[in-house]
């Protein structure tokens, strides 16, 4: 490779891409060609570690071009051009809101929101993604997906202390039978893999994993996808940072090894045959811990000036985002390393887990040094940061990076990419009913989309820190499923006098974006706040991330599904009045085979929400409370079976997906979100997956309780089946459970708005539904309640 | 030396019918099995030393026994042990490795963290299959299969 690069700036198209081919950087033949140009103007040759700290700034995983980058998208003859299409979308509608509690959005490592009446605290919120590590080596690929996501709130401001940690994941189905290709983990293999390193980080660290969810589809049969979260409190004054010229720069933490290079690179390219086993990096809990408690300690101390994680792109990125302004002079030799047997590019790109970068005052490195002794945590001084712009990195003698922050900041070209809407038949035929209501409703319940997540959630330790109010489990027997997790920061805050919390939880609509990318968006906020509000959280405060996964963008269809999605996210996000605050893409979820064929994920957008929860003692939970006590539905169910579930187990036909009115979800859920606030409401379930019939099923198993209903009276659009009313999955739909006595208040609360009675919670542990099934809840349950692994 | 720990017999029940049942899952009808735990520690220590890493550290007195030799559950089949390749950062290996200097006052060169698996079937070409669908990842784990 030495002989290529000493000619590199001469190199014709074809040389250059098979060194980068060789060199695992994943730049494009434009970026190559740029890279030529830069260096050919500064009139020499660059180095391996130059070109190494190019890949990486210049990454898909760090720049996220794709989503930035201009697009002009087809739909059909007409044309829409976008600039950015990050900016004019997600970025729009958080500045067209322009929210006085957001404190921090698109600028730090997570995004930041006012937390509780006290004014001290904010609230930082950030999900990521860890795909293709996942898929090489399940369990180190999750574990340090979820140290990732944690350094992240260590590192936002001056560093939050961690309270929640959230996991969304995304596997092939396990119930059938596949023939794999020889690069390809079974998706059981897979999950487990990704549970037990999610588990083992999580409850090692100390940190609640308390809300999340499962998906299974054929789609991530080769790319699984690891969605990762974490909240954490950060006081208010804690928010800025600033390097400031002739800080030193300091490595805590953990040591560099040669694991986890071309991290970065390596999420900018497909997995095939060839993946590289160097890219998987392995997770150390304790590491972190202390790094942890180091921060908070000196944080409170004022020791350091501005704080990052290293993650993709290791020191490169981490010093090179650090000191962007300022540049940085680093020296190599000084890092403390798993292995001697590593080159002075490898130290610098390497992914080793466990490190932050701080930017510390000279005169305050002692007092620092005494809290990182105390905490046997590592360290060391590898240079400051100069003031002069230019990025200068040593080893010994060795120059191994020479270049202007300028360039490698603004220097990343980007191109036009080509969008198309792919075309999609809709039927809208009335699908036939199920010749046995209960026998569906049985089958649903047991589908794994919908079926218990105990055997996962159980694993994790979701009561660590004594402050998770609302739990992934809930009901009479600590079974149920919780729409959202609401915790109380206490330990964060030390203030047991402020019942101040905070819920979270998602939407996740992939099936319904195989048939529509933008109403994908749309049920995925609609779902997210939905979630919140059953919750009894203040939704008019919602802020939400987005998580969006796709595969290859050099296709147009899916650049065209990633518009449609992103301008979905734009007007629902206006709509709701909620927010992004924070976000990431993973592209490139495509992967080929031994015989060349490509699998690709469908269009994947993973909503995370967040909202405040006054006062946590009066969250809300799904399960009924009370026999006697009436039950209520809310939001109007509208025809379409498209993206269902019923339609896995019995395809009825028709496909058209249920549009939802977003103004008439924003009016029902604010005077819903007054009546549960007056306390009318003892228990809400969302309708979501399964359809009616499995949130009624849902609350009813998990108080213990039956139920005595008849639809008739429920709202609907014109020509609804039954089959749609029970089984569809229409959006903006909530069950709630009314306080016996409280009716007249809570109608009150609802007039003009599409909510009915439809019966009332039963002593007898059966669900009625009139004229459809009877069954008894106990045999529901058996069904749902199946061991996942 | 290799410390192994296993969980007493009265105490195991669950966690070899889980073992069995993911076998069943990757297409293997396995009969019985045993499972343990394996501490290869590396370093100058005396038999007395490691007796008491055993006794004291590793293995919970309560429901586990620990062996300095390779234990002989009694059962007609494999015996499967997995590690972690040495190229792999081995974070349980490096965690006994503090808590060994703090309890024997000073550190062993290594010690890595492996599992054993005494599985009674019928075939090991099937064992094999099941092992490698199931229980490793030959990108980052190592294995080897032994007639008992």
């Amino acid at each position: 490779m030495n002989d290529e690069l000493s000619k590199f700036n001469s190199l014709p198209p074809k040389e250059l891409e098979a060194l980068d081919r060789a060199a695992g950087w994943s730049l494009s033949a434009l970026e190559l060609a740029e890279v030529q140009r830069q260096f050919s103007g500064m009139g020499r040759q660059p180095g391996r570690g130059e070109l190494e700290t190019i890949a990486q700034t210049w990454s898909e995983h760090c720049k996220h071009k794709t989503f930035s980058g201009p697009v002009v998208f087809r739909d059909g003859k007409r044309v829409r051009k976008y600039k950015n299409l990050f900016k004019e979308t997600i970025v729009k509608a958080t500045r067209t809101l322009n929210r006085k509690w957001c404190l921090s959005v698109f600028t730090d490592n997570a995004g930041i929101v006012e937390f509780a009446k006290s004014g001290k605290w904010g609230l930082a919120f950030k999900a990521e993604t860890h795909n293709h590590p996942c898929a090489v080596e399940p369990y180190g690929g999750a574990e340090t997906g979820v140290g990732g996501v944690i350094r992240d709130i260590l590192g936002v401001g001056l560093g939050a202390k961690p309270v929640l940690n959230t996991d969304t994941f995304c596997f092939g189905r396990l119930d059938r039978k596949y023939r794999l290709p020889k690069n390809a983990l079974p998706p059981e293999r897979v999950m487990r893999g990704v549970v037990e390193g999610v588990r083992d980080y999580g409850n090692r660290i100390g940190i609640p994993t308390a809300a999340g969810g499962l998906y299974f589809d054929d789609g991530y049969l080769l790319n699984p996808l690891v969605y990762v979260g974490c909240a954490g409190l950060i006081p208010v004054d804690k928010i800025e940072k600033k390097v400031v010229p002739g800080d030193l720069i300091v490595s805590i933490g953990g040591r560099t090894g040669r694991d986890g290079i071309h991290g970065a690179t390596f999420s900018s390219a497909n997995i095939d045959e060839e993946t590289s086993a160097s890219a998987v990096q392995i997770g150390h809990a304790v590491n972190e811990k202390k790094a942890l408690d180091v921060l908070m300690r000196a944080r409170d101390l004022g020791l350091y000036n501005a704080v990052t994680d290293c993650g993709a792109g290791g020191f490169s990125s981490a010093i090179g985002e650090l000191g962007a302004e300022t540049g940085a002079r680093v020296r190599l030799e000084k890092a403390l390393l798993k292995d001697t047997r590593i080159e002075p590019w490898e130290i610098w790109v390497s992914e080793s887990q466990e490190r932050m970068i701080l930017s510390v005052p000279k005169g305050k490195l002692k007092k620092l040094a005494a809290i990182l002794d105390s905490e046997n945590c590592e360290y060391c001084v590898m240079g400051e940061f100069p003031g002069d712009g230019r990025l200068l990195v040593t080893h010994g003698e060795e120059r191994v990076v020479d270049l202007p922050m300028a360039f490698l900041h603004g220097g990343v070209p980007n191109f036009e990419k080509p969008a198309v809407k792919r075309a999609v038949k809709f039927n809208s035929k009335a699908p036939a009913a199920p010749k046995a209501w209960g026998r569906a409703l049985k089958a649903l319940l047991a589908h794994p989309n919908i079926c218990s997540r105990h055997s996962v959630i159980t694993q994790y330790d979701h009561e660590v820190q004594g402050g998770t109010v609302g739990k992934p489990l809930q009901g009479k027997y600590g079974d149920g499923p919780g729409d959202a997790a609401v915790i109380w920061p206490q330990a964060a805050t030390l203030d047991l006098k402020d019942l101040s919390g905070f819920a979270v939880a998602h939407g996740f609509a992939p099936a319904v974006g195989r048939l529509d990318p933008y109403q994908m968006a749309l049920h995925s906020i609609d779902e997210a706040v939905r979630n919140l509000l059953c919750s009894g959280a203040d939704i008019s405060r919602t802020a939400i991330l987005d998580n969006f996964c796709a595969a290859s963008p050099r296709d147009p269809r899916v650049m065209g599904d990633l518009v449609l999605a992103a301008e979905g996210c734009r007007d629902a996000a206006i709509a709701y009045g909620a927010p992004f605050i924070s976000g990431k893409d993973s592209f490139y979820n495509q992967s080929k085979d031994a015989d060349g064929r490509e699998y690709p994920i469908p269009i994947s957008l993973l909503i995370s929400a967040t909202a405040p929860v006054e006062d946590v003692r009066r969250a809300v939970t799904i399960n009924f409370k009370q026999a006697g006590n009436p039950v209520y539905l809310a939001g109007a169910s509208l025809r379409g079976m498209g993206g269902s579930v019923y339609n896995e187990i019995s395809d009825t036909g028709n496909n058209a997906v249920p549009a939802l009115d977003m103004k008439a979800a924003v009016k029902l859920y604010a005077a819903l979100a007054k009546a549960m606030k007056a306390g009318c409401v003892a228990a809400a379930h969302d309708v979501s997956q399964g359809g009616l019939g499995v949130t009624l099923a849902e609350m009813a198993f998990s108080g213990g309780l039956g139920a005595e209903l008849d639809l008739a009276p429920a709202p609907r659009g014109k020509g609804l089946t039954s089959t749609e009313l029970l089984f569809g999955e229409s959006p903006a739909r909530l069950v709630l459970e009314v306080v016996k006595g409280r009716e007249r208040e809570f109608q009150g609360y609802l007039k003009g708005l599409p909510a009915a009675e439809i019966g009332r919670v039963s002593g007898e542990p059966r669900l009625r539904v009139a004229g459809l099934f009877d069954e008894d809840i106990a045999g529901l349950k058996a069904c749902w309640r199946k061991e996942l692994i | 030396m290799i410390i192994e720990i296993r969980t007493k017999e009265k105490y195991s029940g669950s966690e070899e019918a889980g073992f069995i049942d993911r076998m069943a899952h990757a297409g293997l009808k396995a009969k019985a099995a045993r499972l343990s735990r394996l501490y290869r520690v590396e370093g100058d220590f005396s038999r007395e030393e490691l007796e008491r890493l055993g006794a004291g550290l590793l293995a919970d007195p309560i429901t586990e026994h620990y062996s300095l030799s390779q234990w002989r559950p009694g059962l007609k089949g494999w015996r499967v042990e997995i590690w972690l390749k040495d190229s792999v950062t081995d974070v349980v290996g490096e965690s006994v490795k503090g808590a060994i200097s703090d309890v024997l006052g000073r550190p062993p060169e290594a010690v890595r963290f492996g599992h054993a698996y005494y599985v009674a079937c019928a075939s090991e070409t099937r064992l094999r299959h099941a092992v490698a669908r199931t229980l490793v990842n030959e990108t980052v784990n190592k294995f080897k299969i032994e007639k008992l």
